[in-house]
């Protein structure tokens, strides 16, 4: 089977982008490489920079892992990646605003009403309510793959609470710091300025006047993103807040403070939608805020992710993504979608039941790669039990065609550098227009052979630089203005004639230094 | 006390916080090259060739610093001991001065000083700047704060403290001023007056890393970490605590702690004239091009308090001013 690699070519060269990469490295040598990274595992577990694994042998605080070597994304490619997310988000978010509007999507028939209301995501609650600016998902992260033949396509789309960005900095300051010689010949794009990018966002949304408020909420420090959570909270300077700060009076949304009670107006969320308000969602929710979607309905404090959301990242309404966009937008998708096949339908399900060893079945609702099911590399009893549970309840499936993603050369656990899969969730804010973050979390799957590129399953992460237009380095020029000349340093010390004089002693004996 | 052992602890104070600063900035130098990206607005525009006329240096020695202008600089910095402004020679010196103030520090003080100048030292440190300067920055910065936080719980806060604090501030405020002076542009170019200005600010950004307080910076203020809202909060913010207006105020608590007659003395009473001033622009909004005149104008006056303290403690000129020696 044929597989794409990114940095080297069929014909064993390197790509045009990749060989004065390809040259570093080879200077580095192996062992600099496997040096850098002893340290670098010690340096994200002293900062923790850590995740701890799922499973019977999960193991706590586990170092991120980061591989050395950096996936190159050349500027032309990204640009054309760039318009393609942000297509895709601009569909998404007037998808999310139609199904709690007019509907006409669904009236319309191209996004089958009764698809759409029965997905977990879907939330009644939210219906009406006009969030400020139209936008809803303000922060979204759709995952990219190429397959076997290079081209990008989309493999689904996280638009409720998407996380990973602070692994995106995180990754690039260690690489800077650990092997800054790589970088030595690239102009990369920074990335550092999301935290800048969302504040401003967040604050625009702020129906208040004034400096507006704005806090971080985090389900609490046992959510396995919490690291991001106070990631953000502390680069954008803001509150990170549990569910039990905020109160809700009068429909306002205020914070418990030892001064009292403090205005909220705008709140990021990093809590699902359904814990959000036990009042008007899940009611066992120990985590939300009684009276928060009255609040939110009256623009009294504005939410992002808005909720309900989560209607739009479902694995079945996936399929209808395209359609989507000429729908709205008027315009061809620049990323393709993956085959994808809906079990509810009766021939589209007969079809997928005799392939079940070709496809990968995923289950709709869910979201980081759990329940899903890769047929080409699953067993016979499996692939039964599969066939079992979507004859039972189709309609909570879907099944796609197996991508063979590409694959970068990787260190995998210091041995050899060796071909590893690899995918890629670049980050889009929506404020006064959708900015993505040049490059994005690359995961890549340690295990030979395998796809699963989860970092809860043992998957790795690349730092994935965008290369600036020309690619190659600017040498940064004389500074653009001249500095004033400044007083020199003040200085002190022994003289040495003082030093001699006192070593040589009165008697000559030799007094030693201690 | 001695004037003689008062100047020891003053100048222990001021080497340290020197060579602190001094990795501060240059590890914030390495990561603001990392980000740069020409096309960018954010790309930074300070160059290494900048850090020589910060440390002193007259333009036309500067100029000789040339291609590998990186290496050259932070090699002179960091590791170089004919320089007497690099870290090594500034926590040499300090380590010779604690050494002759064995008896008037706490002798944990003197052994973390000296365990940090012997981890110098070490012959592989030469070619550690280069490839992974963060961590050798890293290990000056914990050391310091390691010095400074033995001497707050074990050192009596007595005449002698108040010294080494003092050689500290007058350090960090001089510093302060050098980078502000260095980094921000003198005007703000023409066309970009009426402009909304960036969001992202890349020598500003620099700046405040280079201090230590970018993370202080987005906590306590509201503003976008830009050259103007960035050179106020340095010049005067009085809560953070290496803001040119704080160490100008800590120096005066300590000057006014040792000595016998504050009233009567005066590099406390030039002291007060300067934070007064400071306290003046606080509540005032300067024009950003008016800075480079303000920056010049205080650095002067703390030029001023310092030879007062030369004089009135310690019985000596001024001490005498060097620079980063170009080869």
């Amino acid at each position: 089977m044929e597989l794409y690699d990114e940095l080297i070519a069929a014909d064993g060269s390197p790509r045009a982008h990749a060989s004065v990469l390809i040259d570093s490295l080879n200077r580095l040598g192996h062992e600099r490489l496997v040096a850098s990274a002893k340290r670098r595992d010690a340096i994200f577990v002293q900062q923790g920079i850590t995740f701890d694994t799922y499973g019977p042998d999960g193991e706590r605080d586990r170092p991120f892992p980061l591989d050395l070597i950096p996936r190159l994304i050349p500027s032309r490619e990204w640009e054309e990646l760039e318009r393609g997310i942000r297509q895709r988000v601009l569909a998404l978010n007037r998808f999310i605003a139609d199904v709690y509007d007019a509907g006409e999507i669904l009236s319309d028939g191209v996004v089958p009403w009764e698809l759409a209301v029965t997905r977990a995501g879907f939330t009644r609650e939210a219906h009406g309510i006009k969030p400020p600016g139209g936008v809803w998902c303000h922060v979204s992260g759709c995952d990219l793959v190429r397959d076997a033949g290079g081209t990008w396509r989309a493999l689904e789309d996280n638009v409720r609470v998407p996380s990973g960005i602070s692994y995106v900095l995180e990754n690039r300051a260690a690489m800077s710091r650990l092997v800054p010689e790589l970088f030595t010949d690239y102009a990369v794009r920074p990335v550092g300025d999301y935290p800048e990018q969302l504040l401003a966002a967040l604050r625009a949304l702020a129906p208040g006047g004034g400096t507006p408020t704005v806090v971080v909420w985090t389900p609490g420090p046992a959510n396995s993103a919490y690291f991001e959570h106070a990631f953000l909270a502390r680069r954008m300077g803001v509150e990170l807040v549990q569910g039990g700060d905020l109160v809700v009076r009068d429909a306002t949304c205020y914070l418990r403070t030892t001064t009292g009670l403090a205005r909220v107006d705008a709140i990021y969320r990093r809590v699902d939608d359904a814990f959000i308000d036990p009042l008007a969602l899940r009611p066992d929710s120990l985590l939300g805020v009684p009276g928060l979607m009255r609040a939110f309905r009256e623009g009294n404090v504005a939410i992002a992710n808005a909720p309900g959301t989560g209607v739009a990242d479902d694995k079945a309404i996936y399929h209808y993504v395209p359609e989507m966009i000429r729908y709205y937008l008027g315009e061809e998708p620049l990323i393709a979608n993956v085959p994808t096949y809906l079990l509810s339908d009766p021939e589209q399900r007969a079809e997928v039941l005799a392939n079940l060893d070709k496809l990968v079945v995923k289950p709709t609702g869910e979201s980081g790669g759990a329940g899903v099911f890769v047929g080409p590399t699953s067993g016979e009893r499996e692939v039964e039990e599969l066939r079992r549970l979507v004859e039972l309840e189709p309609s909570r499936w879907i099944a796609q065609e197996t991508v063979w993603l590409s694959t970068m050369p990787t260190m995998s656990h210091e041995g050899p550098v060796a071909p590893r899969h690899v995918d890629l969730r670049p980050f889009a804010i929506y404020g006064d227009d959708v900015w993505v973050v040049p490059g994005g979390l690359t995961r890549v799957a340690m295990q030979k052979g395998s796809m699963i590129v989860n970092s809860s399953r043992g998957g790795g992460s690349k730092d994935t630089w965008v290369l600036a237009a020309d690619g190659a380095r600017q040498h940064p020029e004389a500074p653009a203005f001249d500095p004033p000349t400044l007083p020199g340093m003040r200085q002190v010390g022994w003289t040495e004639q003082q030093r001699q004089q006192q070593q040589a002693g009165p008697t000559g004996s030799a007094r030693g230094r201690r | 006390m001695l004037a003689r052992i008062a100047n020891d602890l003053y100048w222990l104070g001021r080497h340290l916080v020197r060579a602190e600063h001094t990795a501060r900035m240059l590890d914030a130098l390495f990561q603001a090259e990392l980000d740069h990206w020409s096309e960018h607005p954010s790309s930074v525009r300070i160059s290494w060739r900048s850090i020589p006329l910060l440390m002193g240096a007259s333009p036309g020695e500067a100029e000789v610093v040339e291609d590998d202008a990186r290496e050259t600089v932070t090699r002179q910095l960091t590791t170089d001991e004919r320089n007497a402004v690099s870290i090594v020679s500034c926590v040499s010196a300090a380590r010779e001065e604690a050494r002759t103030l064995r008896d008037t520090i706490s002798t944990e003080m003197w052994e973390s000083l000296n365990t940090f100048f012997l981890e110098l030292q070490k012959p592989d440190l030469g070619g550690r700047p280069r490839t992974g300067p963060h961590s050798v920055y890293a290990f000056v910065r914990e050391r310091c704060a390691l010095f400074w936080g033995l001497s707050l719980s074990t050192m009596q806060r007595d005449e002698a403290r108040s010294f080494l604090v003092a050689g500290g501030r007058v350090e960090a405020a001089d510093m302060v001023l050098r980078m502000l002076r260095v980094a921000l542009p003198p005007v703000r170019p023409a066309d970009d007056a009426t402009k909304e200005l960036p969001r992202r600010d890349g020598n500003a950004l620099a700046l405040l890393r280079a201090v230590g307080g970018l993370q202080a910076f987005m906590r306590s203020q509201a503003a976008p970490p830009n050259a103007e809202p960035v050179a106020h909060f340095l010049l005067v913010e009085a809560d953070f605590p290496e803001s040119v207006a704080a160490s100008a105020e800590a120096l005066h608590r300590s000057l006014a702690r040792a000595d016998r007659d504050p009233q009567a003395s005066p590099p406390v009473l030039r002291l007060r004239r300067l934070l007064a001033d400071l306290e003046l622009r606080r509540h005032s909004t300067v024009p950003y091009d008016e800075l480079p005149a303000a920056f010049r104008e205080i650095q002067q006056e703390l030029g001023l308090v310092e030879r007062e303290i030369d004089a009135h403690y310690f019985f000596r000129e001024a001490a005498p001013e060097g620079s980063l020696v170009v080869q």
